[in-house]
């Protein structure tokens, strides 16, 4: 179990590396697309590849962040049931949808995504517009989010059985919904 | 072996049982797609192939540009509000309408529509506004009920007015462009914002005792202080609405590149109060990237969701079921809008916008009803369940930030009457089409020819409804 809650920390602390990036991602998006606005309408300048740089930033911040989101478990529910439930009754929840619904979803995405990949990779598949950026980076987050993903997804089942276990050494975080 | 005519509504079956399990909707709604696709593919109903399309559906979300705008409207909100723009806004339109019976419920309407064009989040609303507003006006002796009332009410009015962000996820889903979607909208919030100061008025007129004005000691601002605050901190955050609005209305930026000029002028904003750090904008957007990855990978797992069940017919079958109520397009509307009102205590907005809006917009769209009426129309139906008791969540953040004092009960009961107004609103928007559609029409004329309103934005299909019906992939 130590062993075990060792790797849950590791894949934490991973997801939480990946993470920063992503929220680097938002600001670069933030900046990239406001000065190409502004230089557009100002200069009458625009480049398809900094137009493209705003979209692989997006694609990068939803990818990347995504392993981290599940672990602050800001993923959202339908909590009807869910909100009401013990303890207990949450982890076994997690533990069975984490095994039944994420695994084989998030796998098969992630394997039907890498060939997309390779593909691109193999061709060197460019943008069609002119000037446009190389198509294989922003392809490999697909299969890499997902990777990463599934990941953390086990980091999740570690946490649950420790909670079941009456093993309090990690608490998953508390589910709240989101505001919105 | 299971029919085939049997495979839509048990998807849809399987559906409401894994999302009511508990675990995260993306993930749900993929896990039940795939099974059913796998179903399908065994039983032969359509070819592997169909699944094999999924990246590509992924991929076209995220080279999606309209998509984009969703980090930047939230990012602009998280800034704004880590800035202490709320306070700030409440603080000069409070100070300004202080001296009028109802003045300070008037401020609180006037920044809910502010605050909610800005931010268009309920909870950012309610939560700030309940935390300043509400134990001011009650220590000046407002009726309890009156004040609840007032804030949840001013705090859910976010869904409809321009430039929201949930305007432009309804013109995302239901395939009409982003400034259309605006332009149908301002009638609506206009009416909106007036019912809500007319009913407020009608109180100070009929029973002053409810809404008093500030005494004199607690206007603290008068002459050149106040139009020194009210500059300050009021027109800074108006002039960056109608900057986003306006840009993208009059076709001068798409709606992402206003909403990343709206963001970069937050951050301005922040710098001028001198409240600018570089802990608020990282923490901004680590709050903006988690919130992205979240309604992204809803999208995500509603298109795994959508392919496969229009595989299995899944659409002819809500069609079907649809166009057949009695009534016709009434009976379709009547049904839609108690559904998606009885929906919304439990799904929130992008659930709505990801999982439900998907199947009804293509029966709206034969039934002749115009979509971005259908979409302003689902908005004021939502907002007004969000502050229905005893389920809404404006209800819930309120009774959240409210002071001990305040009863449950008061603010079940002060919810009710905005709740009537709001569904007022529902009914005149059913009755009067034109409110909408109407100003659709007039923004065209205004503006013929050289400046187009459509914004040309490449269309990728999200698993939303584009207009047409959608083709399953070979």
């Amino acid at each position: 179990m130590q062993a075990l809650l060792r790797i849950s920390r590791g894949i934490d602390a991973l997801s939480a590396r990946v993470a920063v990036i992503a929220t680097a991602c938002v600001l670069g998006a933030c900046a990239i697309s406001a000065a190409n606005a502004v230089s557009r309408y100002a200069f009458d300048l625009s480049s398809n590849a900094w137009l493209e740089a705003q979209w692989y930033l997006f694609a990068g911040m939803v990818m990347l962040g995504a392993a981290h989101t599940l672990r602050r478990n800001e993923h959202v529910r339908v909590d009807l049931i869910y909100g009401r439930a013990s303890e207990r009754t949450q982890a076994w929840i997690d533990l069975i949808g984490t095994l039944l619904f994420l695994f084989p979803a998030i796998g098969l995405m992630a394997w039907l995504a890498w060939p997309m990949f390779t593909g691109a990779y193999a061709i060197g598949e460019v943008s069609s517009n002119a000037g446009g950026l190389i198509r294989w980076p922003v392809k490999l987050l697909l299969p890499v989010g997902f990777a990463l993903l599934m990941l953390q997804g086990v980091s999740e089942v570690i946490k649950r059985v420790a909670v079941l276990a009456g093993r309090r050494v990690v608490e998953p975080d508390h589910y709240e919904r989101p505001l919105q | 072996m299971i029919g085939h005519e049997w495979m839509a509504p048990l998807m849809f079956g399987g559906l409401v049982v894994f999302l009511l399990f508990g675990y995260p909707v993306a993930f749900a709604l993929a896990a039940v797609g795939l099974a059913f696709g796998f179903i399908g593919v065994q039983a032969g109903f359509f070819e592997f192939a169909l699944l094999q399309a999924l990246p590509e559906r992924v991929f076209g979300i995220l080279s999606n540009d309209l998509l984009l705008a969703i980090p930047f409207f939230t990012f602009m909100g998280a800034v704004l509000q880590k800035s202490g723009l709320a306070e700030e806004l409440l603080e000069g339109i409070g100070q300004l309408f202080g001296p009028v019976r109802g003045g300070l419920a008037f401020a609180v309407i006037i920044v809910g529509a502010i605050l909610g064009a800005i931010t268009g989040t309920v909870a950012a609303s309610v939560i700030a506004m309940g935390a300043i507003a509400l134990p001011v006006m009650m220590r000046y002796g407002y009726s309890m009920r009156v004040a609840t009332g007032v804030v949840a009410a001013s705090g859910t009015i976010t869904q409809i007015i321009p430039p929201s962000l949930v305007l432009i996820v309804l013109a995302d889903q239901l395939g009409r462009s982003v400034g259309d979607m605006y332009a149908g909208a301002i009638g609506a919030s206009l009416l909106q914002v007036l019912l809500f100061c007319g009913f407020i008025a009608a109180l100070a007129l009929m029973r002053p005792a409810l809404v008093p004005a500030l005494p004199p000691e607690a206007r603290t601002l008068r002459g050149m202080a106040l139009a020194k605050k009210i500059a300050w901190g009021v027109l800074p955050s108006i002039g960056l609405m109608f900057l986003v609005l306006g840009t993208i209305l009059l076709g001068l930026a798409t709606p992402t590149e206003g909403g990343a000029m709206g963001a970069v002028g937050a951050v301005i904003n922040a710098a001028m109060h001198r409240r600018l750090n570089w802990s608020m904008v990282w923490q901004s957007s680590e709050a903006t990237m988690r919130l992205t990855a979240m309604v992204i990978f809803i999208l995500i797992g509603s298109t795994v969701f959508g392919l496969v069940f229009r595989g299995l017919d899944g659409d002819l079958w809500i069609e079907h079921l649809l166009s057949d109520l009695p009534g016709g397009v009434a009976g379709f509307l009547i049904f839609v809008n108690v559904l998606v009102f009885v929906l919304a205590f439990f799904l929130d907005f992008f659930e709505i916008a990801f999982i439900i809006i998907p199947l009804l917009a293509p029966v709206a769209y034969k039934l002749g009803i115009d979509l971005v009426w259908f979409g302003v129309l689902l908005g004021a139906n939502m907002q007004t369940s969000f502050m229905h008791p005893p389920f809404g969540f404006a209800l819930f953040y309120l009774r959240g930030v409210a002071p001990r004092e305040v009863k449950s009960a008061d603010i079940y009961w002060g919810a009710l009457p905005w709740v009537g107004l709001q569904l007022l609103l529902v009914a005149i928007l059913i009755a009067w089409p034109e409110l909408v559609t109407g100003m659709l029409d007039k923004v065209k004329v205004i503006m013929p020819g050289d400046v187009m309103i459509d914004i040309d934005v490449p269309v990728y299909d999200t698993g939303g409804f584009d207009g047409f019906p959608d083709e399953p992939a070979p």
